[in-house]
């Protein structure tokens, strides 16, 4: 044994070296380096030089534009009617969307956890729009809403509710309602799969105890199940925020923010300011404050969900 | 030789020191367990000797050798999980033979120390299947071959029964003091468990709050905890503790408290008045019809267990317990009467808990009455 | 008394299902109509009259897709990407997510909340200075440089999604394995990477997916034929030529397929990793 042992430790090759290293207490910072510095040079890196960006002029299209300019930018866009105009409508489009979302993932979630027989098939299905890519969710939709040739304008007209075919994303009054309509559609799994899992972590003892003291099922809902999923909930709310402010995808596809500015928001018109007309210096200004209001709005929400549970 | 001693372990995590330099020698071929409640750094301890954790400070000897700087592999211990840890992907066999194979034995060799080692513990029809198809107890005989193929300096055995039922834990803790006493290795044990370490241990060290609070035989821990929290620990029921005063005069010393009068001589109580406590087990406190009892109380409840009665009775207002012989005929309301073998006794000093030294023999002595 | 339990019973289970089926409908009732409309003849897409049911399946639109436009080689470059991402993350992100679960070390909490904020970076913010990054160094229209671009979300994910797995791989086999005689590296490879294989198989999907669907990213960086991805592709074919609503539906149909078809396999433990990952953040 004493033999074995000893022949363990002697370096026999590159492999052993490594092993030998694991032991060390070095192990941990080797395993984190390669991540470490990819995520340094990929996001950390950018993300300073994004501030920097903010504050220059830089235009891909004029090259020789190219300087400091201070708070210039930032000025530019308390004037800048497009910028009101997006953070307003960034404010509805997420607000309404991660309404029906929560809805509908709980409706969902609820119906699931009761576990009849062929729920984990219903479950399956359920969650598919949600690992479907924006650029198809888009154009599926522009095709079920499409004014000439669209099914649901059929349907709708066929049961009496629409006199005419409607072009849902053409009239300023309904566009912003229809993207949020097909986002929803493509974001109520997430919440369905997260509060499913939320319900299946309550004991079921406490329903049967609440049962056994006489309370019925909207008591059992109001006092067991609700304050058991405080935490998932605002888990999954603060999640969905993040995405669907930073993501632009489903809008541009759909709307390109039109028709005018109605479906334009503060992801989308930052995008649009950077790949259509290369001014990198506001569109970098205007992603800076969208970072900042979220980190804000995150902040605030993490302290004000936090309170309420203790 | 010693085959482990530890020297001045201390460990921290940040601000929180969780063992206060520990020192515990174990001769060859003991048995020492670590008991203690949870949190009170015996895991902690036994990780360290493992080298799966590292001491802030102090020294880790093994068979002579200082293995702190050693990682585990080459520590030659083995050890046992309390969730038994058999790799769920490879059979018995594989199982009990993986540390004979990472230490590149050959297969012919390893095939029949297996072999030895799985007909020791009866598992030998076994070898083919995976852990998922084992029972409790059929788990815990692989994980006990494991540790044993490996013929290792020191055997670790992390809280190995707790998750048997009652039935099966007494079984092999038999098994495990038969295993010991056939193989002579020396092993440490960690267990909450005081009947394990009663029934096992060579030495225990009762441990709490990081630190070792008595280090000794298990006889000596039973018959003279060093304080009461060891007196408290060890034995079930626990030992009464009865709060009252020593008094030290021209007329003698006795122990005095309401419902209890013993008058007691002995070298080393001072002259004067002590607030203390009176210890002393439930088996120790013998019920009697004289008037020249020691304690006198009211029965409270009366517990038929089989081979004897637990009564458990108030003197004064502090209750007590004691061990009955099982046709026990009293009630409820009852008057009761104890008196108390002189050896038995323990005293603990009311402030600091630590018991009352006065020499090898019991504290003191009880006179007549 | 019974009775009325029974029945009101039954009155839920009626009503879950007529949930779960509105539901459901409501979920693939478009993909359903896609995948129908991608089998019409244009006379059957574009009529006065809604046409449901195809009065003839053909294939045409998909002939058309795959021979008259450079479809193929969007695809080639997305599973390059994707491909190149997986392997990115699954090498790097590894042994992050190995050390999160198992090695306490100072700070830990703290390069682990960092991981995660990053999600909180608008991808705009980190699009335009990775685009003048990308373009110094001559990455802009790579395939690599693109799936480079893609770690930066994907792999935190990726770490933290498997940490899970990895934390519920108990610590005691690995344990068990070092006193056995294995190293940390040993027990590592032998012990816990074969336990959550399933994990690394679900985490690696996940990633993998979100690659192959990402499309601002792609967007952006992508100029040319040389490194374009599908999503950019189908979204400038739309605009520059007019697609016809079946070829555009077979399009999307076959770029979903990959997806339905990964999701459809590992479902189950990516939900598990999903959930785990989620509620902890």
């Amino acid at each position: 044994m004493r033999r074995d042992h000893m022949k363990s430790i002697l370096p026999r090759g590159p492999i052993t070296l490594l092993g030998n290293l694991s032991e060390t207490r070095y192990w941990v910072y080797l395993l984190l380096f390669p991540s470490l510095v990819l995520l340094l040079l990929v996001v950390a890196y950018p993300t300073l030089y994004g501030f920097v960006i903010s504050v220059r002029e830089m235009r891909l299209t004029r090259p020789g534009l190219n300087g400091w300019v201070g708070m210039k930018h930032y000025v530019a866009m308390m004037s800048d009617r497009v910028f009101w105009i997006s953070l307003k409508n960034t404010a509805i489009w997420v607000t309404a969307a991660i309404a029906i979302e929560v809805t509908l993932g709980f409706v969902a979630a609820v119906a699931l956890n009761r576990n009849l027989p062929g729920t984990k098939l219903f479950g399956v299905l359920i969650l598919l729009p949600y690992f479907l890519p924006n650029v198809v969710a888009g154009h599926m939709w522009a095709l079920l809403l499409d004014p000439r040739l669209g099914v649901i304008n059929d349907l709708l007209v066929g049961i009496g509710i629409l006199s005419t075919y409607k072009a849902w994303f053409a009239d300023p009054a309904t566009a912003l309602a229809a993207t949020i309509l097909v986002e929803a559609w493509h974001g109520f799994p997430f919440f369905a799969l997260l509060f499913l899992a939320g319900l299946k972590g309550i004991p079921e003892d406490l329903y049967k105890a609440a049962a056994v003291d006489g309370a019925g099922p909207v008591r059992q809902f109001r006092l067991i199940t609700v304050p058991m999923l405080k935490t998932v909930i605002a888990a999954a709310v603060i999640l969905r925020v993040i995405s669907l402010v930073n993501s632009p995808d489903l809008l541009l596809v759909l709307t390109g923010g039109g028709p005018g500015n109605a479906t334009q928001v503060l992801s989308l018109y930052a995008f649009q300011t950077a790949y259509r007309e290369f001014n990198f210096g506001y569109a970098g200004a205007l992603s800076v404050v969208m970072f900042i209001l979220l980190m804000l709005f995150a902040t605030i929400y993490i302290r004000l969900t936090r309170v309420t549970k203790e | 030789m010693a085959t482990l001693s530890i020297s001045g372990i201390r460990k921290s995590y940040g601000a929180l020191d969780v063992l206060h330099g520990i020192d515990v020698d174990l001769e060859d071929g003991g048995f020492l367990v670590l008991l203690g409640p949870s949190g009170c750094g015996k895991s902690t301890l036994l990780n360290i000797i493992a080298g799966l954790d590292e001491p802030s400070a102090g020294d880790i000897a093994i068979a002579g050798r200082s293995v702190t700087a050693l990682p585990p592999k080459d520590r030659n211990i083995a050890m046992v999980f309390q969730s038994y840890a058999l790799y769920p992907t490879m059979s018995v066999e594989r199982n009990i033979g993986f540390g004979l194979e990472m230490r590149g034995v050959p297969e012919q060799e390893r095939k029949a120390e297996i072999r030895k080692a799985a007909e020791m513990l009866q598992i030998g029809h076994l070898l083919d299947r995976l852990p998922a198809n084992l029972s409790g107890g059929q788990r815990q005989r692989v994980a006990m071959g494991r540790a044993i193929v490996r013929n290792p300096d020191l055997f670790l055995f992390d809280e190995p029964l707790s998750n048997l039922d009652a039935k099966l834990r007494v079984e092999m803790r038999t098994e495990i003091k038969r295993l010991h006493e056939r193989l002579g290795t020396s092993i440490v044990y960690v267990t909450h468990d005081q009947i394990e370490a009663m029934t096992l241990a060579t030495k225990v060290a009762v441990m709490k709050g990081g630190y070792v609070q008595q280090l000794a035989d298990p006889r000596t821990i039973y018959e003279r905890p060093a304080n009461m929290f060891v007196a408290g620990f060890i034995g079930s029921p626990a030992m009464n503790f009865i709060r009252g005063k020593l008094l030290s005069d021209a007329d003698g010393t006795r122990f005095t408290s309401e419902g209890v009068l013993v008058a007691l001589s002995g070298p080393g109580i001072a002259n004067g008045t002590r607030e203390c406590v009176f210890g002393v087990r439930p088996e120790e406190l013998k019920v009697v019809e004289t008037e020249d009892a020691f304690l006198e109380g009211v029965i409270d409840v009366v517990e038929p267990t089989g081979p004897d009665t637990m009564v458990t009775a108030i003197i004064g207002n502090q209750a007590v317990i004691a061990r009955a012989e099982p046709r026990f005929k009293g009630r409820r309301g009852d008057q009761i009467r104890f008196k108390v073998d002189p050896s038995s006794i323990n005293l603990f000093d009311a402030e600091t808990e630590v018991r009352i030294d006065t020499g090898d023999g019991p504290p003191v002595r009880i006179a007549s009455v | 008394m019974l009775k009325t339990s029974r029945s009101r019973r039954l009155a839920g289970d009626i009503l879950t299902y007529a949930v779960l089926t509105t539901l459901t409908t409501f979920c693939l009732g478009p993909i359903l109509w896609m995948f129908l409309t991608s089998l019409k003849t244009e006379a059957d897409i574009v009529t006065s009259h809604m046409q449901y049911i195809p009065r003839t399946v053909t294939f045409q639109n998909y002939v058309a897709i795959w021979t008259q436009s450079n479809f193929p080689v969007l695809i080639a470059n997305s599973l390059v990407v994707t491909t190149i991402t997986v392997v990115i993350c699954v090498l790097t992100g590894t042994l992050a997510a190995y050390a999160f679960a198992r090695l306490p070390f100072k700070g830990r909490d703290k390069i682990m909340l960092g991981y995660l904020l990053v999600r909180m970076f608008p991808a705009v913010m980190v699009i335009i200075p990775l685009y003048v990054m990308m373009r110094t160094v001559g990455l802009v229209d790579s395939r690599f440089g693109l799936a480079l671009a893609y770690t930066s979300f994907l792999l935190p994910l990726f770490a933290w999604m498997l940490k899970g797995f990895f934390d519920a791989a108990p610590k005691e086999l690995e344990s068990a394995a070092r006193i056995d005689g294995s190293t940390r590296l040993g027990a590592m490879v032998r012990i816990v990477l074969p336990l959550a294989r399933n994990g690394l198989v679900a985490s690696s999907v996940f990633i993998a997916i979100a690659a192959w669907n990402e499309f601002i990213f792609a967007l952006m960086l992508t100029t040319g034929q040389g490194s374009r991805t599908w999503p950019v592709g189908l979204q400038l074919m739309v605009g520059e030529f007019q697609l016809p609503w079946g070829v555009l539906a077979a399009g999307g149909i076959l770029s979903i397929l990959p997806v339905v078809v990964l999701f459809a396999i590992v479902q189950r433990a990516m939900v598990q990793g999903l959930t785990a990952g989620a509620i902890k953040g």
